[in-house]
């Protein structure tokens, strides 16, 4: 009963925060894929410098919290005269960390690959671009797409840690509310509910893509 | 400065450790409420690990924090960093530790069951050990995941190595560096429970391993 007074009073509260959450969440999941499939292409086409340079960076971030890399950016860059509003800096932050994890399942994925279809490509006479883009990229996207799946999931929840540095979200806009209203738990226990629709709707996302590319598991799957 | 950062990642750990001890206990018990006979109680347990790996961390830390003073238990933000950490945890390691049962394959069940064990030997000798090797990857990477989680706790005013370092930038501005050396500390420690893992997999794979690595 007190939830559904709670949602009643305060329900449009939580709109301007999910719209942002969503609108945080879509933009910094493509620029991920984006920045991954960047990082592929530097390590496909790179010599053992450049393969090893992009292993440092998957390594770095894979090692370190998102919160670091959000505070570096946040903080860091006003210092050396980049002043971005704080929804740029936790968006960046957000694709260079997801984007390095994305990079290892599009590595993944390239193995899955079978070498015939870089002869064929080659024997066609196809560039290494070309090869990228019409032989590597199209398989990449399509293999690695449950991965993918789980890792937007992964990054909607981590536009949370956003409302650190006070960027008008979904976990904001709890915390202010708690503040306004003195309510121990309903405000976040709404958020939680929110939290958990939009990974739903996330995860329906997925099967249908999922159906639309008519994924089958490879046979030789490692 | 470095002492700070060095006292804060001490901290770091200590929550690490403790969400992981309490969270691999809890997951342990929760693991084999996912192959009972009841269906309510499956269903109990597939709504408890979807509400909890579903919402961000933060969330369920600012729900905690917030709401375990409201139920008269304001024991100060370690306590509730512990509680939040071993409830986050323990959803991913029962998922961990059910995968690890369910990757045992049938021939091995049918021939543990043949030797007609009773059901603790049989839970003791065959399914322990076989889901122990299969669980063991994931259950490092989960690992490290709470190490890094440890950080988002910085937020509900836990003092560890984030707040250490976001205090530090607050009074010196010496961003790069502080971050620097943060970051350097938690890519020690979570390199280093990776290779704690793969050591324990190297003991395990000494020890007898079943599956087909050929």
């Amino acid at each position: 009963m007190r939830f559904v007074n709670w949602i009643v009073v305060y329900g449009p509260n939580y709109l301007s925060g999910l719209a942002w959450t969503a609108i945080i969440a879509l933009a910094a999941s493509v620029g991920a894929v984006v920045w991954g499939g960047v990082l592929l292409l530097i390590r496909l086409s790179g010599g053992l410098w450049t393969n090893l340079a992009v292993e440092t960076y998957v390594q770095l971030f894979r090692n370190t919290p998102v919160l670091l890399s959000i505070y570096l950016i946040y903080f860091g860059f006003p210092l050396i005269g980049v002043v971005w509003p704080a929804v740029i800096c936790g968006g960046l932050a957000l694709v260079l960390q997801n984007g390095a994890y994305i990079s290892e399942i599009f590595r993944g994925s390239v193995k899955t690959i079978d070498l015939v279809q870089f002869d064929a490509a080659k024997s066609l006479g196809l560039s290494a671009w070309g090869t990228f883009r019409k032989v590597v990229l199209p398989q990449v996207l399509v293999y690695g797409l449950p991965s993918l799946g789980g890792q937007v999931i992964l990054l909607l929840k981590d536009t949370s840690l956003l409302s650190a540095i006070s960027v008008a979200e979904l976990t904001m806009n709890a915390k202010l509310l708690t503040e306004q209203t003195g309510a121990a738990y309903e405000a976040f226990v709404v958020v939680a509910v929110l939290y958990l629709l939009l990974v739903v709707c996330l995860e329906l996302t997925a099967r249908f893509a999922l159906r639309a590319v008519r994924w089958r598991p490879r046979h030789d799957a490692l | 400065m470095l002492q700070l950062l060095l006292i804060g990642a001490c901290y770091t750990l200590g929550l690490a450790v403790a969400g992981i001890a309490f969270g691999t206990v809890l997951g342990l018990l929760l693991t084999p409420l996912s192959f009972v006979r009841c269906r309510p109680l499956r269903a109990l347990y597939h709504v408890y690990v979807f509400f909890t790996r579903g919402t961000p961390l933060l969330v369920l830390a600012l729900l905690i924090f917030y709401g375990l003073p409201a139920l008269n238990f304001s024991q100060g933000p370690y306590v509730a960093g512990t509680i939040v950490l071993t409830i986050y945890s323990s959803a991913f390691f029962a998922e961990v530790f059910r995968g690890g049962v369910l990757a045992i394959q049938r021939t091995h069940l049918e021939s543990g069951r043949s030797l007609g064990l009773p059901p603790l030997a049989f839970l003791r000798r065959i399914i322990a050990p076989l889901a122990l090797r299969y669980a063991l990857p994931p259950y490092v990477n989960v690992c490290v995941m709470m190490v890094k989680a440890s950080s988002i706790l910085s937020i509900i005013s836990v003092w560890e190595l984030t707040l250490a370092a976001r205090e530090i930038i607050e009074r010196t501005l010496l961003v790069f560096t502080v971050l620097g050396i943060a970051a350097a500390f938690y890519f020690l420690m979570c390199f280093g429970v990776d290779r704690l893992g793969r050591l324990a997999e190297r003991y395990l794979m000494r020890r007898g391993f079943v599956g087909e690595h050929a």
